[in-house]
């Protein structure tokens, strides 16, 4: 059928244009039924008509529609911890938009259900639509938000190995304290207590617990106190250890004896699901690496119920010939490209192998660079090819940092200013400047860093500082040191740091102010100029930095001070703490440390300040400097040897609720700094031959939200009579 | 901060204003350069006049003033609700012209994601697709080609990447799909000698002079060819085209260079 | 202890299946068994080229070095059946530094003050949510 005009009828505010405009009729053109169809669910599409008719009366098609009523604008009122914009983006009516009453009772539910996520259950949401002329409304959502609904208690049901306090501690959830306000942990969430179940079961399974199961997890609300209680039965069933371990490989070229040596999962040792994926992992880069990339590793296990082992076979067989067509980076707004593709140990053309995407992607979070990064693929262009799709979503990295420290020992209350960017450009860099000062001193500091340095796998850098000092009571110091960096991964746990250091001191002194000769000495020579090469060897297989339970953590740095300037000197540190969990059940970790150091001038006589200081920050219940070789007046002089070693055992604190963050630590400490390589000038020195000072106390660390602190008592039990003894310290807590 | 404060909605009333007063004041304004003034009358025509002819011309003119103003994503934002609302109205091609504009403006350099390059060229395909004859495909084009020589700039930037680290495969995969892919951008020039470098330094003499060939054919006095013949000259041999492989097709299909 | 680590990387040869395809078998017959071509050549008759690379890298902070190359080029006449087989290795490669000009390339350039503000702006609270106490160490 053909018409000449198309007559539209029952629009008030929708111009007839518009109305035309959206369907696929057009005048003096043939249509058929399937146009009217599609041109009214065109109509419908636009949101504007409650209803849409049409139909031909000779040459003129008539149009006839009921409009919607339009919102013309919405309005929360009464929320405070929502704010507006975040309720505009959940509420599906919008302003210009059409208006229903089912749309309207749908968004006061997502209101209501936001609320729930927040933690406050108990608020409410009512509306009132209001009419204005020419057809719209003005629509508001009227929200009381109500009280807080807490967490007063989270129970743990069944379990033996481990306390309450430890599972509490494993789990996100928190139990509302004082500081839960800052955290915002205590908020019942269903998702979140589900994630939590999946915590525990991994912190079981790689404890031995391989029947472990969650019987039930429930959040109860108390409707007197409005507050939930949680509770979580388990049943931790029995310990497991690792019975044999065999390889079998259907892979011709897989000798599975060379492979046994990869496996991280023992004999014997305690069965653990994440030994068991680490294994997986080393067979498959293994057999990546003697060109079987096709390698499909699967783990069977098997339990003797009787002594309680799992003993696990490995499996090889050839997985499908699948290569890598493309890697495909998206979404990085802010990171180049080549900083993403390089974490990459495969290329386009390469055999697929998941291990070493998974290890990718670990790399990639380690960078820090990213809210998100999910690694997928998708079918090639043949059917052995595979397209992997890297998505990264960016996260700001530049941070405004203040700093606030208090140590009892030199420097008093201190605090610093600082920006820094851990991802300069895109480009990977780490760059930070900060301003930093006490009482009496002020530091300024600049560091730029190159994580992959000529395309190696180094990250080099430097540092500019400069601090005035005018803490001594009778001279003042300013020093300024540059130092050029290198450090260098050697294997995953080991790591190499080379580094060039030029430093400047300045002292000048108190008019009038008399001092022992060697220091006297020094302020003569004053400006000094250090020029040095160092190099440190670290081991690190810490677990977790921020409270370590497990693992090894040394360092052994040397010095060689003579490229150029005043100082010639060699020194040799080292350092090494072991920590160790002594009970699972109570979360008690035992630490062993041990330390030495030995300077030596190379010509002539040492300078007092290259000496080697130990104070309170080794060997606690002494001042800082507090130990070793010390003029007739009190000053420290330094020695040129030091030996120090500490037991240390920590424990979370009984009473207070575990989401305060706080343990406690007993110690003993041991430490001896004696010889000189000063030249004395005939002045008497006590403490020159080689002395064991002692001392014993307790600790209070607490991890707040803004950082570590730590507060020792010392009570030294040997110390020389000279010695300076301090009880109290308190400052940041152990530095890695 | 108390920012939202409580509105009683039975006393806003809403004053109304006559549209055409609204939208000249709008035009005096974007004449005088005054942007945000300009996008709010729109705005005011929008709520009050809600879909009224005025309140269409609005909607496109609130996406140019947008754009002007540099708020891309609202731009493209009231550019799409005009086109789903008037999908065959005569500024329908303008909005597609304007939501490829203010992707253009946004395309970063080709370290990053291009997908917003990807989206100005749809958009602008979109309208030398639909509006073969409207004022805006000239202009349309120009800007596709800039943005199709971005993303052929990705590969390339990712196949030097490759070709540095010796990954050989990889590098001449990413530059053969700049010669298929993107054969009319600047990119090809470079892709081409490239492939000389990276066939040659695999030992693919054969394919080495065909690429140089190919590149010498369409851009004699090219200085990628310059080099290219040079680094052939080292082992003495000449670019030499062989008419079955699949560069010299694609090479013809340069020479042709219709392809859009 | 052992640091160093090798890396196989590219097409997987296995000679079976190179037995598989000689000369005169059809190029249906290479693509099912050899595969998809790591990629295509240039010269006469289309060529498919399997590359393969070996890489061994000492420490982990080192660059992979290229110790071993193999490539398996399969030729095919006219009537597209295999003419020829030849390996390329390593030595067959040649030597030289590569130009360093690019072509250049547009879009927006992001300077350090736009990126720094708006990173401060959004992570403000972060920043003082994180604080650092005095005299740590140099960012090492």
């Amino acid at each position: 059928a053909v018409v000449n005009t198309i007559d539209v009828r029952g629009n008030q505010r929708v111009d007839a244009d518009t109305i035309r405009g959206n369907m696929t009729i057009k005048p003096g053109v043939n249509f058929t039924n399937v146009d009217i169809d599609e041109s009214i669910k065109q109509l419908f599409a636009t949101g504007l008509f409650s209803d849409v008719r049409i139909d031909q009366r000779g040459r003129v098609l008539i149009v006839t529609v009921d409009e919607n009523l339009i919102i013309n604008q919405i309005v929360f009122n009464g929320n405070k911890k929502i704010k507006d914009k975040q309720l505009e983006a959940i509420v599906q009516s919008r302003p210009l938009g059409p208006y229903s009453e089912t749309t309207i009772e749908y968004d006061a539910d997502a209101i209501r259900e936001a609320y729930d996520r927040i933690g406050r259950s108990d608020a409410t949401v009512t509306t009132q639509v209001v009419n204005l002329n020419g057809g719209r409304v003005n629509v508001a959502f009227d929200i009381s938000e109500g009280g807080r609904t807490k967490i007063t208690s989270i129970n743990f049901v069944g379990n033996k190995a481990y306390s309450n306090g430890r599972l509490a501690d494993v789990i996100n959830t928190k139990r509302s304290g004082i500081l839960s306000f800052l955290s915002r942990k205590d908020v019942y969430d269903p998702d979140k207590l589900r994630a939590d179940e999946e915590l525990l079961r991994r912190f079981y399974y790689n404890r031995g617990f391989a029947d472990f199961r969650i019987i039930s997890s429930s959040a109860d609300l108390d409707p007197a106190s409005g507050d939930y209680v949680i509770t979580i039965t388990l049943d931790e069933g029995e310990r497991y250890s690792f019975g044999d371990i065999e390889v079998e490989s259907t892979v011709a070229g897989i000798d599975a004896e060379a492979v046994r040596r990869h496996l991280a999962s023992r004999k014997g040792a305690v069965y653990s699901a994440e030994k068991v994926e680490d294994s997986i992992i080393s067979i498959s880069e293994a057999a990546a690496a003697d060109g079987y990339p096709f390698a499909q590793v699967t783990p069977r296990g098997n339990r003797d119920f009787a002594n309680r082992t799992i003993s696990v076979t490995y499996l090889i067989d050839q997985g499908q010939r699948a290569y890598i067509e493309r890697i495909e980076i998206r979404g990085n707004t802010r990171t180049a490209d080549y900083v993403i593709r390089r974490e990459f140990d495969i290329s386009e053309g390469d055999a697929f192998n998941q291990v070493l995407i998974r290890r990718a992607k670990r790399r990639l979070e380690g960078l820090g660079y990213f809210q998100s990064v999910n690694i997928t693929t998708q079918p090639g262009s043949e059917p052995d090819r595979v397209v992997i799709i890297v998505d990264v979503k960016d996260q700001a990295t530049g941070e405004f940092s203040i700093g606030a420290g208090y140590s009892t020992g030199t420097s008093g209350a201190t605090a610093e200013l600082g920006i820094s960017e851990r991802n300069f450009l895109g480009r990977g860099q780490f760059i930070k400047v900060a301003v930093g000062g006490g009482v009496d001193t002020r530091t300024y500091r600049f560091s730029f860093t190159e994580p992959y340095f000529l395309g190696y796998r180094l990250a080099a850098g430097f540092d500019v500082a400069k601090t005035e000092d005018t803490s001594q009571d009778d001279y003042d110091i300013e020093t300024l040191g540059v130092t050029f960096r290198v450090a260098a991964p050697i294997t995953d746990r080991l790591r190499t740091v080379v580094a060039y250091n030029y430093s400047r001191e300045e002292y000048d002194p108190e008019t009038g102010a008399t001092f022992s000769a060697p220091i006297q000495d020094a302020i003569n020579n004053s400006p000094w100029v250090k020029s040095s090469i160092s190099n440190s060897l670290i081991f690190d297989t810490i677990d977790d930095k921020r409270l370590p339970r497990e693992g090894i953590f040394a360092r052994m740095t040397g010095e060689f001070a003579g490229l150029g300037g005043d100082a010639k000197f060699v020194k040799f540190t080292a350092r090494g703490s072991y920590y160790h969990p002594i009970s699972e059940y109570g979360d008690i970790i035992g630490m062993l440390s041990a330390g030495g150091g030995y300077v030596a001038s190379t010509s002539g006589d040492l300078r007092v300040f290259d000496q080697l200081f130990i104070g309170g920050e080794t060997i606690r219940g002494f001042e800082s400097q507090g130990i070793g070789p010390r003029d007739t007046n009190g000053d420290a002089l330094g020695g040129t040897t030091y030996f120090n070693a500490t037991a240390e055992v920590g424990f979370p604190v009984p009473v207070l609720p575990r989401d305060f963050g706080l343990r406690g630590a007993v110690f003993a400490d041991a430490a001896t700094l004696y010889g000189t390589d000063l030249n004395l000038g005939g002045a008497t020195v006590n403490g020159l031959d080689m002395q064991w000072r002692a001392s014993v106390g307790g600790s209070v660390i607490w991890s707040s939200p803004f950082g570590p602190f730590r507060i020792d008592f010392g009570f030294p039990i040997a110390k020389e009579s000279f010695d300076k003894t301090q009880t109290f310290r308190f400052g940041t807590a152990g530095k890695f | 901060c108390q920012g939202n404060k409580d509105i009683d909605i039975t006393a806003l009333d809403i004053e109304t204003e006559p549209a055409d007063v609204l939208y000249n004041q709008a035009l005096a304004n974007i004449k005088a350069g005054k942007m945000k003034e300009a996008s709010r009358k729109f705005d005011a025509i929008d709520k009050q006049h809600p879909y009224s002819e005025y309140a269409r011309r609005a909607m496109v003119m609130n996406s140019f003033a947008n754009y002007r103003m540099g708020r891309y994503s609202e731009s493209i934002n009231s550019a799409r609700r005009y086109i789903s609302l008037y999908p065959n109205s005569e500024d329908t091609a303008y909005a597609y012209y304007l939501i490829g504009l203010s992707y253009y403006r946004q395309i970063p350099q080709v370290t990053r994601d291009q997908g917003t390059a990807r989206k100005a060229i749809a958009a602008f395909s979109e309208i030398i697709q639909r509006y073969p004859e409207s004022e805006y495909v000239a202009d349309s084009e120009v800007k596709l080609r800039f943005a199709r020589d971005q993303l052929a700039g990705k590969e390339m930037q990712i196949g030097r990447y490759y070709q540095e680290r010796k990954e050989y495969a990889a590098a001449v995969n990413r530059f053969r799909t700049v010669v298929e892919s993107y054969p009319n951008t600047r990119q090809v020039e470079e892709a081409l000698a490239r492939l000389t470098e990276v066939y040659f330094a695999m030992g693919l003499t054969q394919d080495a002079q065909a690429a140089a060939a190919v590149l010498g054919h369409n851009y004699p006095d090219s200085q990628w060819y310059a080099d290219s013949y040079k680094l052939l000259q080292t082992e003495g041999l000449e670019p030499r085209e062989n008419r079955g492989s699949w560069i010299t097709r694609a090479g013809s299909r340069l020479i042709g260079g219709s392809q859009s | 202890c052992n640091t160093s680590e090798t890396f196989t990387q590219g097409y997987v040869v296995d000679s079976e299946t190179l037995e598989l395809v000689p000369p005169g078998s059809s190029k249906e017959q290479v693509l099912l068994s050899l595969g998809t071509p790591t990629t295509k050549g240039d010269y006469g008759q289309e060529t498919f080229y399997y590359i393969s690379q070996k890489r061994v890298r000492n420490a982990m902070f080192m660059k992979p070095r290229l110790v071993d190359q193999s490539i398996l080029a399969v030729y095919f006449d006219d009537e597209g059946t295999v003419s020829s087989i030849s390996n390329y290795t390593l030595e067959d490669g040649k030597v030289f530094d590569t130009i360093h000009r690019t072509t250049p390339t547009g879009g927006k350039e992001e300077t350090f003050l736009s990126r720094a503000l708006s990173s401060v702006g959004s992570s403000g609270q972060a920043g003082a949510r994180q604080i650092i106490t005095g005299g740590n160490n140099s960012g090492l």
